[in-house]
């Protein structure tokens, strides 16, 4: 197992593989279909600069936060593999979710050096392992609002990086 | 309202085991597919969804944080009764289960098409999501049975419920199920899967097969239409979470019912996440 702590470096993430087992601890980001394209909005406007969220070297875990914990959801619903681009090039390193992603998305990430990683959907482990929980942005979502994490070894595969995959 | 309140609370207990709870076929389901996992990331990928398992069973907390949409099946004995006192007590036992579990607040606002668009947001109260229209069988013993099955998203976005047209064979709606069972299991993310199937002569009656399946399923024993199901999906290699190995699919569960003349037959088909059925049942008597 490779430990991660955010915020990941550009070397730290060429350093990782297609089936490298990982656990990423420290500060990361929630957010899935309904705020990954408000956030891509804040990205292309300029208008980030102004919010308490920082991109540079972080995680985005593609869920909704809820009193019923966290989980992935599908990374390869339009709005979520559709943010890809623009947030790596924001600034992150590690797209985290479950499920295929396409072909061009994986060839993007190795242009931008991030990666994405899949995560098992065990809600009750990983709710025991989120340390704080902050909204960042866009509360009228409810859960489905950006939220940030801290979190603790949460465990996963690395399914696609320097343009493999396992899919 | 009045309400009956036995069957309130144990509607209300039933649906927080179906969303915290393995029950017993399925965990030894996966400690058998864990003894002869190959590919060692599938295995400890097995290994978490177990070790989750017992921790939300001891916690009485969700499994996954898609607690899913509940679904009711009530089973009634000859002298049974089913009033619609009973029906509004499920339904009261459902939305008080769903704020003790808790269930996700993922109930969406809204006049009909406000709800379709989603643009009204979400109801803050995990209570306030609906129950899918209950489903009603009877049965020889005298009780009253309900059985409560939370339906997550993923396999409702890969499920499918279609025709299978031409040949009168048993053969030809056999290769398509396997056929949509590789496509979803590969696209879900959420595997090893059980499939639930249902074959009837309408949609309707093909989904409500397919929770039946589900229900009168089990990982301990299999017919041989079900077993050779499984083993040729699983020959894909598809396995835990899409990452190979010889399990993608534990078992699979498929209900049967009347076939039209025509030779059309509609197949429901759900690739049931590592984590589904969730299902639980409670027997109520005199009710």
């Amino acid at each position: 197992m490779k430990t991660l702590n955010t915020p990941l470096g550009e070397d730290e993430i060429r350093d990782l593989n297609v089936g490298d087992q990982v656990l990423i601890s420290g500060y990361i980001y929630c957010g899935r279909d309904a705020v990954l394209p408000r956030v891509c909005s804040l990205v292309e406007s300029g208008e980030i600069e102004h919010t308490d969220i920082h991109l540079r070297g972080s995680v985005i875990f593609h869920t909704a936060v809820s009193p019923a914990g966290v989980g992935p959801t599908t990374s390869g619903k339009m709005e979520i593999e559709g943010s890809f681009e623009i947030l790596s090039q924001a600034g992150v390193k590690l797209h985290l979710g479950k499920g295929a992603i396409k072909s061009e998305t994986v060839k993007m990430l190795k242009e931008k050096n991030s990666v994405y990683a899949i995560i098992p959907p065990v809600t009750a482990l990983l709710g025991n392992n989120i340390l704080e929980q902050r909204l960042a942005a866009f509360p009228e979502l409810g859960m489905e609002a950006l939220y940030e994490l801290k979190v603790r070894d949460y465990p996963a595969i690395i399914a696609a990086a320097h343009n493999n995959s396992i899919y | 309202m009045e309400y009956n309140r036995e069957v309130v609370e144990q509607v209300c207990d039933t649906l927080i085991r179906a969303g915290s709870t393995f029950l017993p076929d399925k965990k030894e389901a996966y400690k058998r597919a864990i003894a002869k996992e190959t590919n060692t990331q599938s295995r400890w990928v097995m290994e978490t969804i177990l070790e989750n398992a017992e921790t939300a069973e001891k916690n009485r907390s969700p499994l996954c944080d898609d607690t899913g949409i509940p679904h009711i099946l009530v089973e009634a004995g000859p002298d049974i009764s089913v009033t619609g006192t009973v029906l509004d007590s499920i339904r009261e036992g459902v939305r008080k289960g769903l704020k003790g579990l808790p269930g996700r607040p993922m109930a969406v606002k809204g006049n009909d098409l406000e709800r379709i668009a989603q643009s009204q947001g979400m109801y803050e109260d995990p209570g306030m999501l609906n129950m899918a229209p209950i489903l009603i069988r009877s049965i020889n013993k005298d009780v009253l049975r309900i059985h409560v099955v939370m339906f997550g998203g993923g396999p409702a976005i890969q499920g499918h419920t279609h025709r299978v047209f031409h040949k009168h064979t048993v053969e030809e709606v056999k290769n398509q199920i396997i056929e949509w069972a590789k496509e979803s299991t590969r696209k879900l993310g959420c595997s090893p899967c059980t499939l639930a199937v249902g074959i009837g002569r309408s949609h309707y009656e093909a989904a409500a097969l397919m929770m039946q399946s589900m229900i009168d399923g089990t990982y301990d024993k299999q017919s041989e239409t079900e077993q050779e199901i499984t083993q040729r999906v699983n020959e894909a290699n598809i396995g835990a979470l899409g990452l190979g190995g010889n399990t993608t699919v534990l078992a699979t569960f498929m209900k049967v019912g009347p076939q039209r003349a025509s030779g059309v037959r509609i197949v429901c088909m759900r690739p049931c996440c590592c984590f589904e059925p969730r299902i639980a049942s409670v027997e109520l008597h005199g009710v």
